[in-house]
């Protein structure tokens, strides 16, 4: 049995890398929508995060639910804008649920949705909804990753990543333009950490990469060093045994909170609420959590990652007007300033 | 003699626009969506075509770019650099295997096609585990035998070693069947006339097969060109960008840019599009029939005691584009992760595992993937087959009328490169009536238009090298024209057919970028899955998927060089080693 195998390594991983921090109850549907979920009997899932990741999602739901079959369409969030929206024209769209890591791309789809909200929708931070139709069903969040054969001094914040004194080319940084996620973290860099950090950061003449993941696999193979990474894509890495060291920096942590919803032209309706309903539960947000190296949206988390604690771990928001009115002009500078020819 | 005299005038025209109206529908109107999406930033499906403001800003801009005047020289250099290494080596492996008496000869052959069904992304992530500056294998070996050198595979050099040795397969499928069909009687007279043998090779031999040459020159510049996975992955950690890495950016990032990326396309159009037309300058007016009415087989060059030296030469090749990749990839699949801090650590038993191949076939998806790549290769194969063969027969064969135009039209998508027509298919085709959508028909019929042009190029050498003596005789004979195709030019040319239906095959598995719009929940292929588990940061996953795939298609190709082999029993090489 291979999924056993999966879980048993899954939780090795849990019990070092997170903590229940409030005990809650497993997700219960009503009885009705259960009903009409399983005669349905499938759903079409489409997802701008990762194959590997959402597979894994999909595999616990069904450990749960194993009368409804999933089917994943996974593309970087760009394409995945542009498949949305073409189908959509088309009269196409086949997705039961919708799931984006941008979620200014996805107000500007907000019509295609149904309403939908979670049983415990007033559990959620006001800050990070953007729809009453779209929900944070993933909180990734921001970290810093060291390789632990190679770094014998490491950083312990986000201003140490502008110190003198590592390896030429030893820190790495995802390219600003790359897509919401990055952006959160560079909006973060400048509100938070400073008008000139990003000036400063960029004077160590970081080795830059046009997305996290092959970062994330560069950085255990030696690559690089150190880089800024969003913490679901290192921690599996860290849990395989690869010498990688992540911790959150005490200046902020930048969350990104996904934005998920159900099209008004959903052909199995009751499936996609079944699976968002779990997704959002407090069940869920502890899978994801836990077994993912996820923060959740959550006003009261149910589980935390290592080294996270909630009430000194000063989680950031971006404010979500500013999120859509300065990207475009920000960028531009951060291209500048990084030397990023565009 | 020809169609249009022994046939109804009516029919041959009928036979014409019935070839436009489909080439229409396969290429020129998903062209046609590209050059609005280039002239304009909306989506032709979304806003329709009566909203749309036509521009040339995005062409000014692209122009304007100093990213894309660096993109563009690197991809000239990279693409030139790589072509003439592979024209060096496809050739040379050409000759060996089919002229000389190097040992082992079908083995060479076999092997030596191998990295043709590599895709590009997985070739480059394994020369990055071998050749990276700072953690790449070969420099670990190279330190701990206490040697100074370092070999630096991202860089430019590297990237045009990668091309040389991976797309120098395409020269040889090329090269080796001209090679075969040649008569050998000019080479004879040479060598009667005091002529040493490679003054021969050099004076006769490659002379007369220059179109296949040419094609082949032409084909692996082009397929290079297009190519995304190993400029990724050795040219972005030095920041070498190329026009393709670069369109991919434009369309991956958040909002995407399709209109830049369809600009900077049209210069990939625009150089392409010269690259054929210089092709058509230097092989117009000359005949190439190689292969008469008259039986023969070509000689074979008995080299001595120098056919230890090609043999050796043949092994340093294989181990250099076979072997060591397929280490590194091996490594890379059983290795628990990437961190290799020298020689003992990789001999570590330990780290080894089959953990990433429990991965792969845990999740449904991988399987779904791998039956939905088998069906689409088969209907790509077949649908392209035979349209390929009605194409390059009506051009290379016929009178029929339009036929420079079919011809060209069936070029065309040779100058698009697949991380952008994906998009206008999906513009082209999502509004047609009926369940097309979603299906793996609109996927097969994609790869058919994609890659026309490169099997009606292996169809058509094979087809210009038979004489038309074989065929006037069937037709004195009293055979109609369709009779004649099917009992003479179609068995004549049946290396060739099967050659570009395996070709067909081979790279409708690999394709990724007109995959990407167009497959669906149910007809997720297996490049597309593969991309899945690169962009996830999963190197050793996508190894272990690459091995899966690169094993499914050797056994695939086996099992049809066993179903079509004939004629020439104790030919190992197989239906892909006699391609082209």
């Amino acid at each position: 049995m291979q999924i056993t195998r999966r879980a048993a390594l899954a939780g090795i991983g849990t019990l070092a890398l997170a903590r229940q921090v409030r005990a809650f109850e497993p997700y219960k549907p009503s009885a009705e929508l259960l009903a009409a979920a399983t005669k349905e009997g499938r759903m079409v899932y489409y997802t701008a995060s990762f194959t590997e990741v959402e597979q894994e999602v999909i595999n616990a739901f069904n450990k749960r639910f194993p009368g409804i079959r999933i089917q994943m369409v996974r593309a970087p969030g760009g394409q995945l804008i542009t498949r949305i929206k073409t189908e959509a024209a088309a009269g196409k769209l086949s997705a039961d649920v919708i799931d984006h890591s941008d979620r200014g791309l996805m107000k500007e789809v907000e019509n295609l949705f149904a309403d939908y909200a979670p049983p415990n929708a007033d559990d959620y931070l006001p800050s990070v909804l953007i729809s009453p139709k779209l929900w944070p069903r993933l909180t990734p969040a921001w970290s810093i990753a060291y390789n632990t054969e190679l770094v014998k001094n490491p950083p312990k914040s986000w201003i140490d990543l502008t110190k003198a004194g590592y390896d030429k080319g030893a820190i790495a940084q995802v390219i600003g333009p790359s897509g919401g996620t990055t952006w959160t973290r560079i909006m973060f860099e400048r509100q938070v950490l400073g008008e000139d950090y990003w000036k400063r950061q960029a004077a160590t003449k970081p080795a830059l990469y046009p997305s996290g993941a092959p970062l994330a696999d560069a950085l255990v193979r030696g690559e690089v060093q150190i880089a800024p990474l969003v913490y679901n894509a290192i921690l599996p890495k860290k849990r395989d045994g690869a010498p990688i060291e992540i911790f959150f920096p005490p200046e902020g942590v930048p969350i990104v909170p996904y934005a998920t919803g159900i099209p008004k032209t959903a052909a199995n309706p009751n499936a996609a609420k079944l699976f968002l309903d779990w997704s959002l539960s407090d069940e869920g947000q502890a899978f994801t959590i836990k077994d993912q190296g996820n923060l959740t949206s959550l006003k009261s988390p149910p589980f935390v990652p290592e080294g996270f604690d909630p009430k000194i771990a000063k989680v950031w928001v971006p404010d979500f007007t500013q999120f859509a009115a300065l990207r475009d002009k920000w960028l531009e500078e951060w291209n500048t300033v990084y030397g990023y020819r565009q | 003699m020809s169609i249009a005299t022994t046939s109804p005038r009516l029919f041959s025209r009928a036979w014409s626009a019935l070839l436009l109206v489909i080439l229409a529908f396969l290429i020129i109107y998903p062209t046609g969506m590209l050059l609005l999406g280039a002239l304009t930033d909306a989506n032709p499906v979304i806003d329709g075509f009566a909203n749309m403001q036509l521009s040339l800003g995005n062409f000014a801009t692209v122009l304007a770019n100093p990213t894309v005047h660096a993109a563009l020289g690197n991809s000239l250099l990279a693409c030139t650099g790589g072509t003439l290494l592979a024209v060096v080596i496809g050739l040379f492996f050409a000759w060996i295997v089919v002229r000389t008496d190097t040992p082992m000869r079908g083995f060479i052959a076999a092997t030596g096609m191998l990295p043709l069904f590599v895709p590009p992304l997985v070739a480059g992530v394994a020369w990055a585990i071998l050749g990276s500056p700072k953690t790449g294998l070969l420099n670990t070996v190279l330190a701990s035998m206490g040697i100074g050198f370092r070999f630096n595979l991202y860089s430019l050099s590297g990237i045009i070693f990668v091309f040389g040795m991976y797309y120098a397969p395409y020269v040889y499928m090329f090269t080796a069947s001209a090679l075969r069909n040649m008569d050998p009687s000019l080479e004879e007279a040479a060598e009667i006339s005091g002529a040493s043998a490679f003054r021969t090779m050099f004076t006769i031999t490659f002379p007369l097969i220059l179109p296949a040459i040419v094609s082949g020159m032409l084909l692996s510049f082009i397929v290079m060109l297009g190519i995304y996975g190993v400029p990724a992955t050795l040219g972005a950690p030095a920041n070498i960008p190329v026009l393709t890495t670069y369109i991919f950016q434009l369309t991956s990032w958040s909002p995407p840019r399709y209109g830049t990326a369809a600009s900077v396309a049209m210069i990939l159009m625009v150089v392409t599009g010269a690259l054929v037309v210089i092709q058509q300058k230097v092989l117009s007016g000359r005949s190439y029939v190689t292969v008469a009415g008259k039986a023969f087989r070509p000689r074979t060059l008995r080299l001595g005691p120098w056919r230890w030296f090609t043999f050796a030469l043949a092994v340093i090749y294989l181990f250099v584009v076979v072997l060591l990749p397929t280490a590194a990839l091996l490594i890379g699949a059983f290795r628990k992760f990437l961190f290799i801090r020298n020689l003992e650590a990789l001999f570590d038993a330990k780290q080894y595992s089959w953990l990433h191949f429990d991965r792969l076939f845990s999740n449904p998806a991988t399987i779904d993937s791998i039956v939905n790549t088998m069906e689409v290769g088969v209907a790509t194969a077949l649908i392209g087959g035979v349209l390929a063969f009605a194409v390059g027969y009506t051009v290379a064969r016929t009178q029929a009328p339009w036929r420079r135009a079919i011809d060209v039209i069936a070029t065309v998508p040779v100058a698009i490169p697949g991380l952008v027509i994906g998009v206008a298919y999906l513009w082209a085709w999502i509004g047609l009536p009926g369940g097309f959508y979603g299906t793996i028909w609109i996927l097969a019929l994609a790869f058919v238009a994609r890659f026309l042009p490169d099997t009606v190029k292996v169809l058509t050498s094979s087809l210009m090298q038979i004489h038309r003596e074989l065929e006037e005789a069937a037709w004195l004979c009293g055979r109609g024209t369709l009779s004649t195709i099917a009992t003479i030019t179609l068995p004549l040319a049946r290396p060739g057919v099967i050659a570009a239906m395996t070709l067909l095959f081979v790279l409708s598995i690999r394709e990724l970028g007109s995959s990407l719009f167009l497959y669906s929940s149910q007809t997720m292929v297996m490049a597309v899955h593969l991309l899945g588990y690169y962009e996830g940061g999963n190197f050793s996953v996508t190894a272990a998927f690459s091995l899966v795939q690169m094993v499914l298609l050797a056994v695939l190709i086996g099992l049809t060089n066993l179903a079509t082999r004939s004629s020439a029993p104790s030919d190992a090489v197989g239906s892909v080693g006699r391609a082209g």
